[in-house]
């Protein structure tokens, strides 16, 4: 013992009262029994009362079930009054003493330590456990993006078939209807009937576009694919096709156009054709009466339409709603898709043009677009006459074939015709013919096979590929191959004639 | 007539609702606010049980995690019960109050057990799966209980009681 009966009298008394104030000493002697002897120190620090109704019932609890003669010892005892002790049980030979100390500030500090440890496990906890949860929502969101991206790749090629499967009867459909013209029939039926046989051909070629272009998704469809385009000839395709309509239903339907620039403008024809024919699809639908005009202003290098009709109109509610996808309920009583008009605006944009729109119901509508003239496009090269060059054509289908062949005779070519991708290789590197004309669907060996290995045996003549696909990749992956040129069915006659012109002038200057 | 006196320790990991169990059986208050408990506090309850003596339990409300660390042990001497405590939204608490049990059997070998799992109030966050408290139940009586409602408190006590008794 560190204080004993050697130290100075003075200096016991004075550690004994600093001890026992600090540490609020409070002694209970006790006989057996828990009959209570004495009491020194203030039991009221304790919230004891030993004298009260309840005694020292507590103090008794918490020595139930343990041994008074054997000494005790129980830290950091909250008592009723909410402070803490220690607690001691001192056992003697008659008897036994309780001994309090107080603990609160120990108790106090390790309160303060032990809370900030148990709520940083206890956040750290839900911490854990929230992560866990947004795992699993990450997941589940990235399984439900694949199945949609699935979705739409299977939509995606769902639409690419069924385009396809479209372009290629309209292929001959148009080839020989093409031919048939040419050999045109003297009686006004037969002339009728051709016309009739063309309006649904187009009509089915302009349902095929539209939803190819709807599958083709905001970024696919960009790419611009610009030529000279005879407005004219552009007018009265469109007024052949549109006007019989609109005087079937009583409609008046009057075309017109206006060229002040001597440039020639050059367009995406075909988006421009996509445009006039869904405009006016929709103005023919919705016109039962009255008439409908349509306007083309060629100026400054900008082309406006303007299609005006005296329809349903529609109302001031549904304007925002018509370029939406399909969206018939938007005009009353309409049919078709509901994919024109919104075709048309994506069209419009990407041709880096503008779309007004007015209406009133039961007045009519007036749509109003300016499309400038993709004047960054050199103008197509001088080639020399073709009369006497030789062309090889490579399609499986004969009647496509056949109708290339008679297209490249009325362009003066030589033409030979293969079925196969073996014989076609073989045959074109043994004559090195000046055009080649590949269909890309070979049976077996692609078409784009067949140029990548007579380019990797020398073949350095042009080469047009031709292919129902109408996808970027597509054109893409034929180019890589060493395709010059790619061309989509149905063709387009004039821009055929004119890929084939450019194909054999870029021949001849590289053979130079 | 005096009831004897049973000293029930109340077991479990921190935080899983010991303190307020005992405040919801002793005094029917809840407090929703966690105030980490240093050492023991002790509370008492009489209970009558049907056709039984009166039993006054002593409840030992021992501090979370550490209550078998050296200075604790002695907190468990001399009790004849162990209320073990899980809370049901965390899984490990509930292995920490079976870790406790069989701890405490070198000090208390022949002690009643029961265990409470606690925090029923919100049981749509539980991780403690049903089927795992059905297995549970072949050994051990098992309440599932809700310091905030009293759902199940006074059953686990009484329970508790009971086996004290009988």
């Amino acid at each position: 013992m560190i204080v004993d009966a050697t130290w100075p009298a003075v200096v016991q008394a004075y550690l004994r009262a600093v001890l026992v104030d600090r540490a609020h000493l409070l002694l209970f002697s006790f006989a057996p029994g828990w009959r209570l002897l004495g009491v020194q120190g203030d039991p009221a620090v304790y919230g004891l009362a030993p004298y009260g109704p309840e005694g020292l019932q507590a103090l008794q609890d918490l020595f139930v079930g343990l041994p008074l003669d054997r000494d005790q010892d129980i830290p950091f005892v909250e008592l009723a009054n909410g402070r803490s002790a220690h607690v001691h049980l001192v056992a003697d030979d008659d008897g036994f003493h309780v001994l309090l100390l107080d603990a609160e500030e120990a108790r106090s500090h390790e309160r303060v330590q032990q809370q900030l440890v148990h709520e940083a496990v206890i956040a750290s906890h839900a911490k854990s456990k929230a992560i866990g949860q947004l795992k699993d929502i990450r997941d589940e969101l990235d399984r439900q993006r694949s199945s949609l991206e699935e979705a739409n790749a299977l939509k995606n090629a769902l639409i690419a078939t069924l385009s396809h499967e479209f372009r290629t009867p309209l292929t001959a459909i148009f080839g020989y209807l093409h031919l048939v013209e040419r050999r045109a029939f003297a009686d006004a039926t037969s002339r009728q009937a051709l016309q009739a046989v063309r309006r649904s051909a187009t009509y089915l070629f302009a349902l095929a576009e539209n939803l190819l272009e709807y599958g083709r998704g905001e970024a696919g469809g960009a790419l611009l694919n610009p030529v000279e385009v005879d407005l004219a000839a552009l007018l009265a395709d469109v007024e052949a096709m549109f006007a019989p309509l609109a005087e079937a239903k009583g409609v008046r339907f009057h075309a017109t156009l206006a060229s002040e620039d001597a440039t020639p403008p050059r367009f995406d024809e075909v988006k421009l054709r996509q445009i006039l024919v869904n405009l006016l699809s929709n103005a023919v639908r919705y016109t039962a009466s009255g008439e409908i005009g349509l306007a083309l202003d060629w100026r400054r290098r900008h082309l406006v339409v303007e299609v005006r009709d005296s329809g349903i109109g529609i109302a001031p509610e549904f304007v925002g709603q018509v370029f939406k996808p399909f969206n018939r309920g938007a005009q009353a009583g309409c049919k078709g898709a509901g994919l024109g008009l919104s075709i048309v605006r994506r069209l419009v944009e990407q041709m880096h043009g503008t779309l007004a729109l007015e209406s009133e119901p039961g007045q009519g509508t007036h749509f109003r677009i300016e499309l400038p003239s993709v004047a960054s496009i050199a103008s197509a090269a001088e080639v020399p006459g073709l009369r006497g060059h030789r062309a090889l054509v490579v399609d499986d289908d004969p009647d496509v074939a056949q109708l290339l062949e008679v297209l490249l005779e009325d362009l003066g070519f030589e033409v030979e015709v293969l079925g196969e991708a073996a014989p076609a290789i073989a045959r074109a590197a043994a004559s090195r013919p000046d055009l080649l004309l590949v269909d890309v669907e070979l049976p077996g060996l692609s078409g784009n096979a067949v140029v990548y290995q007579l380019r990797a045996q020398g073949y350095r003549g042009p080469v047009v590929a031709l292919s129902a696909n109408a996808t970027t990749d597509a054109r893409d992956a034929s180019l890589r191959a060493g395709a010059n040129h790619y061309l989509t069915k149905p063709l387009n006659l004039e821009r055929f004639a004119a890929v084939v012109r450019r194909a054999v002038g870029e021949g001849a200057k590289e053979a130079t | 007539m005096n009831a004897s006196s049973c000293k029930v320790c109340m077991l479990g990991d921190f935080g899983v609702g010991k303190t307020s169990l005992v405040a919801r059986y002793v005094r029917s208050t809840f407090s929703d606010k966690y105030l980490t408990t240093v050492g023991v506090k002790v509370d008492s309850k009489e209970v009558a049980l049907p056709g039984c003596e009166p039993v006054k339990l002593v409840l030992w409300d021992i501090a979370g995690r550490s209550a078998l660390d050296a200075p604790s042990t002695s907190y468990l001497r001399g009790a004849s019960a162990l209320l073990l405590v899980a809370d049901g939204t965390r899984e490990a608490s509930l292995s920490s109050a079976l870790n406790l049990l069989m701890q405490s059997r070198s000090t208390l070998p022949d002690a009643v057990a029961v265990l409470a799992v606690n925090k029923l109030d919100i049981v749509e966050r539980w991780e403690v799966a049903a089927t795992t408290l059905a297995e549970m139940r072949r050994s051990l009586p098992v309440f599932e209980t809700s310091a905030l409602s009293g759902a199940g408190v006074e059953d686990a006590f009484a329970e508790i009681a009971r086996r004290l008794v009988g």
